[in-house]
This record gives C-alpha cells, structure tokens and sequence, in this order.
C-alpha cells in the first residue's frame, strides 16, 4: 500500500510541480499574479475531454495542439490585457495589484463561459484505464503517462530555463528587470514569453489532469490556489523550488489521504503551507530578505 | 562620439537635469563631478535608455540619435552602463552573469573571446565562475560589474558612482582596472565621488550643480582649480 501511495503522490505531485512551475514563471518574471491561471487549465482539460469524446483523440495528441494553443492564449492576454497595465503602472507593487484585478476578473469570464458550454457536471473520461504492474503494485497506465507527461515537459523546461542563455536571460528578468535591459535584454517580450509560457504550462498540466481526475467548470481556483501555494513554498520565480514543494505537496496529500482521511487533503496542504513559510519565510529556496 | 545637447529630463515636477549639453571623445575619459542631488545619476540613466529626456532634447552616439530608444537599444549601439550599486545579477553565478553581459546582438559572436579578455583583466572571476554573485565581496561584485559590461563589446563605457561602499584599497585597485580599460581605447564617462582618483585617469572633466553643467576643463586644469579644490578636494589639507 505504501508504494502505492508514494507512486500516486508522485503522479500528483508531478502535476502540481507542472502548475506550478507555469504560475512561478508569469508571477516571477512577467510579475503578473494571475487568478486565472487555473481556469486556463480547465479549458485545457475540456479540450481534450471533447477532442477525447468526439474525435477519440488521445489525450497525448491533444498535447500538440494545446501547449502551443496555452502559448498562444498567454501572448494574446499579455498583450490585450497586461500590456495597459504595465505601462501604467508606476510600481512593481502597483502592477501587482492591477493584475490581480484584472485576472480576478478574467477568470469569472472563462469559467461563465466554460459553465455555458460545458455545464457545472462533474466530468472525466477514460483514457487507458488498465492497471499496469509497477515495482509490485498495480497503478492505472494514465497515470503512468501522466507522470512521464510531467517529467518530460517540467524536465525540459527546467534544462531549456537554466542551461541556455534564452532561459538564463528569462531568470535575469526575474532578478532584476532594470539590470536585465542594461545589458539588451528587450524586458517587455521577455515578459510576454514568460507569460506565454506559463500559459502553455497550465495547458499541458490541465490535460494531463484530465487524463487521471474528475474536474468541473468550477474547478480552476482550486487549482490556481494549489499552484499559489507551491509557488510560494518554493521561492517566488524559483523553477527548482517549485518543482520540489509541487513534489512534496503531492506525496503529502496522498499520503494522509490513504493513511489517515481523505477529507484531510486540503487541511494537509495549508498546514504545510503554514509550516514551511514559518521555517523558511521566503520558501524552500527562496532569495533571502534584502 | 557621444554628444549630448540640451538635455532636460524630469521626474513628474522635479527636474533633474536642465539644458545639459556635453561631449565624450573616442578613447576620451570624462568624469561628471558634482554633489548628491546635482543630476550626475540622471544623465547617466537618460543617456542609457532607463529614464525617457524631456522633449526637445538631443543625444547622439556616433551619429545615431538616441534620445528615445529603449535600454537594449542604445547598449546596441555601443554605450553599457554600470548603474550605480553595481546592477549584477545576485542569484546567478558570475559566468552566467558575464554570458549575459554578451546577450546584445553586437556582442555574441565574440563571446569566448570576451571571456578571454574579462579573465584576463580579473583572473579571480576566472577562478570563482561557478559562485553565486550575492557570496561575494563588493570588490568582486564591482568586477563582475565591469566585466559583464565589457562583455557587451561597449565603445562606451559608463559608470555610476564605482567606488561606492567600497573599501580604500579596493577602490585603488578598482581605478587600476579602470585605467587598464582606458588603455584598452574605450571611452569611459565616469560619475564619481572620488575626485581626485577619478581626476587623475580622466582626460576632461565637467562640474555639475542643481541639474546644470555649471564648468569644464581637462583632468590637470580641475585638479588644480581652486574652486574644485575647495568643493571637493577639502582645500584646508
């Protein structure tokens, strides 16, 4: 039962590091605190569930048409949305602010309109629903791939944003926007990619939770709050961090899940939040205080 | 080689700089002298990009006029600028903060000989490549400063207040290596509270008060103007 466990906690937490990693990116970099992150997710998520019951597409394919799609999405709303925000904001703190509005907002779009095309139903589908032996216990494949999905898109992002100078430049922006332009970095686009990215991000994360979960039309903030909270366990901007406390949260809440209670998970999630920001104020590997 | 005339720039209804016009040579060292508030840091951040002049105002880097462009334009054509607290990217190592210094498109073909050059200027980088900027002493920040400026193949080379926080020997050795830099042909338009040492690597020099340039002379004619001796210099010594 133990392996179990931990193998579901890593499928979870994998996911979650995904989320995670988009929303530190567009709040790291692009400084955009995005409270519509998680309804892009679940636009993912129906995508490939209506793709999956009308065309019989596999989850995997859908992959291909919505990561660029997310990507797409993030530099239309930067542009339309962002952009007048970010001329006029007078402070990091000011745009801050105007951009939780403006994607508090956003968000109640989406999910209407998801509400009114999709209903408020609990929805799922089964995609290679068969267990598949794994050091001795039986997982379902989904989640399997749905692992593999994770490691593979939050690996090659990780390589692409610390070992190439696109990516080094990227974390430069987040250090220190002024710095970053001093040395030619054009610090508006590399905002907009960043928000871009992220939005291709919550994309692949939100098919690749479709492959394994229920999710409803009213599902994203749930997921926006998860991602906050990874984000801020791991450092504000840093991708290692939230890949790591994405990973912790997932194996925690499996854990109580199947060892203590089920309806512990979201007490699980908050304490830890709360203990990990009263031992490391700012994150597991969060810049210190200056 | 650069030419900056009449230039005003205000911050809402403050005004920082009024009507300011002056000149750096190829090869020429300028230093801006003047006391807190007199504008020094403002010309700087103007001519760079990172603070958009008033309207009417004129500045011009090798013929190409400059007065609007964005920070990654004007380092483009040729002018970096060390910011004053030095501007370095605390969380990434220094290699990675000189790679960045070669990011403009001027500057990336030349790369591994850029690195060659900053290695060879400041062997301790070479040895520390792998640190994390923000562990290290502001001496060496203040090198990983220079060298990632220098990584960007500048014509021009601006500084802002270098020696700030710094300790005696260091700024001594930090002039050294501004000196060397000299040599090397680049311009340098330095703003400095450490007259004397700034002076004596300088070719000319302006003196600034309340956002105007207010005089100018070569390096040896300010530094025995009795009226920068008694501004600056403390005259009663």
């Amino acid at each position: 039962m133990l392996v179990t466990a931990i193998l579901s906690g890593l499928v979870l937490g994998g996911t979650y590091a995904l989320l995670a990693m988009g929303l530190t990116l567009q709040y790291g970099i692009a400084r955009i605190m995005n409270l519509a992150y998680g309804e892009l997710i679940i636009v993912a998520a129906f995508l490939a569930y209506t793709l999956f019951a009308t065309l019989g597409l596999s989850p995997v394919w859908t992959l291909f048409i919505a990561i660029p799609a997310g990507f797409a999405l993030g530099w239309g709303i930067y542009g339309v949305l962002m952009q007048p925000l970010v001329r006029r904001a007078r402070t990091p703190a000011g745009l801050e602010i105007d951009s939780i509005l403006a994607t508090f907002g956003l968000l109640f779009v989406i999910q209407g309109l998801l509400l009114v095309s999709f209903g408020a139903n609990f929805t799922s589908y089964s995609y290679l629903n068969v267990a598949v032996d794994v050091f001795g216990t039986k997982l379902a494949a989904n989640r399997l791939i749905a692992l593999a999905l994770a490691v593979v898109l939050g690996g090659a992002i990780y390589f692409a944003l610390t070992r190439t100078l696109w990516g080094t430049a990227l974390r430069a922006v987040s250090v220190s926007p002024v710095s970053a332009s001093l040395v030619g970095i054009d610090v508006d686009r590399a905002a907009r990619t960043a928000f871009a990215l992220g939005g291709a991000l919550a994309a692949a994360g939100g098919v690749v939770i479709s492959m394994y979960q229920t999710f409803t039309a009213t599902s994203g903030v749930v997921f926006t709050m998860k991602a906050l909270i990874i984000v801020i366990m791991g450092g504000v901007g840093n991708i290692l961090g939230a890949l790591s406390a994405g990973l912790v949260l997932g194996l925690a809440e499996t854990l109580v899940a199947t060892y203590v209670d089920p309806g512990l998970t979201l007490a699980t999630t908050y304490g830890l939040f709360i203990a990990i920001l009263l031992w490391r104020p700012t994150g597991l590997f969060g810049r210190a205080a200056r | 080689m650069l030419e900056v005339q009449g230039l005003s720039l205000h911050y809402d209804r403050h005004v920082a700089l009024d009507n300011v016009s002056l000149k750096v040579g190829k090869g020429e060292t300028v230093v801006i002298l003047g006391a807190n508030g007199a504008g020094k840091s403002s010309l700087l951040k103007g001519i760079a990009g990172l603070v958009r002049p008033a309207a009417g105002s004129r500045i011009r880097f090798n013929g190409i006029p400059i007065e609007t462009a964005s920070p990654h334009h004007v380092l483009e054509t040729g002018i970096a600028l060390i910011p004053e607290g030095r501007g370095v990217f605390g969380d990434l190592t220094v290699s990675e903060n000189l790679a960045l210094g070669a990011y403009a498109r001027r500057a990336r073909d030349e790369r591994e000989t850029s690195f060659e050059l900053v290695f060879g200027l400041f062997p301790r980088l070479a040895e520390r490549r792998r640190q994390f900027v923000n562990t290290m002493s502001g001496g060496e920040q203040q090198m990983v400063a220079i060298g990632r400026a220098l990584m960007s193949r500048p014509e021009l080379l601006m500084l802002d207040e270098p020696s700030l926080g710094l300790a005696p020997v260091v700024v001594h050795e930090l002039f050294r290596s501004l000196d060397l830099v000299r040599q090397s042909g680049l311009s340098l338009l330095i703003v400095e509270q450490n007259v004397r040492l700034s002076l004596e690597i300088a070719d000319r020099g302006y003196l600034a008060d309340a956002g105007r340039i207010t005089g100018q002379g070569t390096a040896s004619v300010l530094l025995d103007d009795p009226a920068v001796k008694r501004a600056f210099l403390g005259a009663a010594v």
